[in-house]
């Protein structure tokens, strides 16, 4: 049976007891899809987690405990949650504004420590396969990969927005 | 307009006149830092005016602003680039530290220690010739000039055989390379024997040792059955000190550095720890707190403690070095140094746990006993306790740049670059502070941290907090001492000839 939790909005919070298990509305206007799975999958270790759609503009997030707990326990990781929730959807922001500056320094950090390859390195690559997986498509240009036409064709502004909407609801950094 | 309106985030009209910065109060007193960790501490009036535009242009506020570069209309973008360059300088190499668990025996058994030791029949635990051999070829493989190969346990003593195969291997196999090669030996020193001492100092490995404080609280934490540990350690300090004297080696830079580990019972004794070092002969205290890594749940309430407690502890017993210093006392805590040299001479001592991107993968790497390569000790001791996340690799199947550039260390680069984290890219001491992905992990079950729960942010910024203060208030004496701890003096006795018979 569900019951709210001790200083928790029960619209938002509720936890079975029974079921040991703690469920999360989380609302899709706020939160974007992927700081809600960075946050759930926090919890995998300790949790089994569950996410679908409460309704068409809510996430909901199950968290069961794998170990025995009780109400404090439920409160801390329904508590725990919303906190890596709030730091995935605020840092997935910051990243994206910080992006240059992360990517110079990090890129860097990398060429510096693997340095340039050796002789048996290039041996050992395999030149005859595709370059690498890409499954999600990351290497294909923009156009490519949401089959739009190339840069002087035809495009327009809105284009760019309907694309953005359709892989990110909060239409973010999409690509 | 008061500096609560400005954090509320209300719209401010600062006439164009700072450039970018970040700040943060203490006390009656504001930190301003920029981007490339040039700082001022300004009093909130000056702060007010700062943020205003409102500051007399020929007046010497003014002045002080334009040197820091934290005016908009004489920002020297050069100049900024060129000090943040100099400032990640540490980017451009790989691992220089290579940590070797070359047993996990231990004749010691430390309270807060169960994840790094063995009991002594456990000889499985004793690296082997071969698995060490890999190890090493790996570790020269790295493209940084300098290498330091730190032997742990376990206690390395137990092993020594495979300790000096490792010190002659290496530094034969360096004759072609010329890397900058040397080796640090941590050890409880109980096992220590003159034909043991004599090898080590012949082949130049620095011994580093672990006191937790005067003998009843060492002895207490650190457990030798039968025998006093800290009457096990202390005359070989001093025999060690003296035999670098013997050698001709300047004793304010050749002597036995020890390592603390601050459990809740240290606290009160911040005197007596300061007192014990400085009566060995150290010159160096690092304020450590205990680790969140290597120890039972049971433990952890006998040794932890809230971090307000420690930041209490750090302040009496840093407030006392300094006492110390002023009566000609040589002796500096270390993560001050660490601190005030990012902040008083624009360099990064590339101390790899406070530095952004952290030095996991990238700027250190741990080899197990077995074979096993994690991203640092920390790694190794949630590998030991079940953990296995930041096992990246094995010294017999790895390649070099497989490893550095493994899937796990590409996260922790990410995750400890702290442009990316909220809270740090609000912070001020952002251009000097770090962040550990294992230490997050541990204690929040994310490599990215939430810094507003890391008890090692509430650490690192209380001890920026307590330096800053201590800037914009000391007496030029206390200044002095400050900057005095800046000064880094390289060991070159420590460091492998590179030619033969060298
Ligand atoms: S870790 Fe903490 S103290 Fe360090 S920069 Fe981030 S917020 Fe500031």
């Amino acid at each position: 049976m569900s019951e709210s939790l001790l200083g928790m909005p029960p619209a938002r919070v509720l936890a079975d007891l029974g079921e040991g298990c703690v469920i999360l509305t989380v609302d899709a206007s706020m939160y974007p899809q992927h700081a809600v799975y960075a946050a759930a999958y926090c919890f995998i270790a300790r949790c089994y987690v569950w996410l679908d759609r409460a309704e068409p503009e809510a996430f909901r997030v199950v968290l069961t405990a794998k170990q025995p707990t009780d109400a404090e326990g439920l409160r801390a990781l329904a508590g725990e949650f919303s906190n890596e929730l709030l730091a995935s959807a605020w840092r997935r922001e910051i990243t994206r504004l910080n992006r240059g500056l992360i990517e110079s320094v990090t890129m860097q950090a990398f060429g510096g420590a693997m340095g340039p390859p050796s002789l048996d390195d290039l041996e050992a690559f395999d030149f005859s396969d595709e370059p690498f997986d890409d499954p999600l498509g990351i290497a294909q240009s923009w156009e490519d990969k949401y089959r739009k036409p190339k840069p002087g064709a035809e495009t327009g502004a809105e284009t760019g927005a309907a694309v953005a909407a359709e892989t990110d609801p909060q239409g973010g950094a999409a690509t | 307009m008061s500096l609560e309106v400005l954090q509320s985030g209300a719209a401010l009209d600062t006439g164009g006149y700072p450039a970018f910065f970040r700040f943060r109060e203490i006390g009656e007193r504001v930190v301003v830092t920029s981007i490339e960790g040039e700082w001022i501490v300004l009093t909130r009036e000056e702060f007010r005016g700062f943020l205003r535009g409102e500051v007399d242009r020929d007046g010497a506020l003014h002045q002080r602003l334009v040197e820091r570069n934290l005016v908009r209309e004489s920002f020297d973008a050069r100049r900024a680039a060129e000090a943040y360059r100099r400032r990640k300088r540490f980017v451009h190499y790989g691992p220089n530290l290579h940590l070797m668990v070359v047993t996990l025996r231990c004749n010691e058994t430390c309270v807060y220690c169960h994840a790094s030791r063995a009991n002594l029949d456990a000889l499985h635990t004793d690296m082997t010739i071969e698995t060490a051999e890999r190890a090493v070829d790996l570790i020269l493989r790295t493209t940084s000039p300098h290498v330091t190969i730190e032997f742990q346990g376990g206690e390395p003593l137990v092993n020594f055989p495979v300790v000096q195969h490792i010190v002659e291997y290496a530094t034969q196999r360096n004759r072609g390379l010329g890397k900058q090669l040397e080796f640090t030996m941590v050890s409880n020193l109980s096992l220590m024997d003159e034909t043991k001492l004599a090898w080590l100092l012949a082949h130049r490995v620095q011994l580093c040792t672990s006191i937790d404080g005067p003998k009843s609280l060492h002895d207490k934490q650190r457990k030798l059955p039968t025998l006093s540990s800290y009457d096990a350690a202390e005359p070989w300090i001093a025999r060690i000190n003296a035999a670098y004297r013997e050698a001709g080696l300047d004793p304010t830079l050749y002597h036995v550095e020890a390592l603390l580990t601050t459990t809740k019972e240290t606290l009160e004794r911040w005197r007596e720890v300061v007192d014990t070092y400085v009566a060995l002969g150290c010159r160096a205290l690092f304020l450590r707190p205990v680790d969140p890594f290597g120890f039972a749940e049971k433990t952890r309430k006998i040794v932890e403690y809230p971090r307000e407690d420690y930041l209490a502890y750090y302040r009496r017993a840093v407030d006392y070095i300094i006492e110390l210093n002023h009566q000609g006392v040589e002796i500096l805590e270390r993560y001050a140094a660490i601190f005030l040299t990012k902040i008083l001479t624009g360099d990064d001592p590339n101390f790899l746990d406070i530095r952004s991107p952290g030095g996991a993968g990238i700027g250190q790497l741990a080899y197990n006993y077995d074979g096993t390569i994690y991203s640092s000790d920390e790694g190794r001791m949630l590998g030991a306790m079940g953990d296995p996340t930041f096992a990246i690799g094995d010294v017999r199947t790895s390649r070099y740049r497989d490893i550095v550039s493994h899937p796990t260390v590409r996260a922790m680069a990410i995750a400890s670059n702290l442009e990316g984290q909220p809270d740090c890219v609000d912070c001020p001491y952002v251009p000097y502070c770090g962040t550990q992905p294992e230490h997050n992990h541990k204690t929040l079950g994310t490599m990215m941290g939430r810094m507003r729960e890391s008890s090692m942010c509430a650490v690192h910024k209380g001890i920026q907090d307590f330096l800053f203060e201590k800037l914009a208030t000391a007496d030029a004496a206390t200044l002095e001492i400050l900057h005095r701890w800046t000064t880094i003096r390289a060991r070159e006795h420590f460091v492998q000839p590179v030619a033969e018979g060298g």
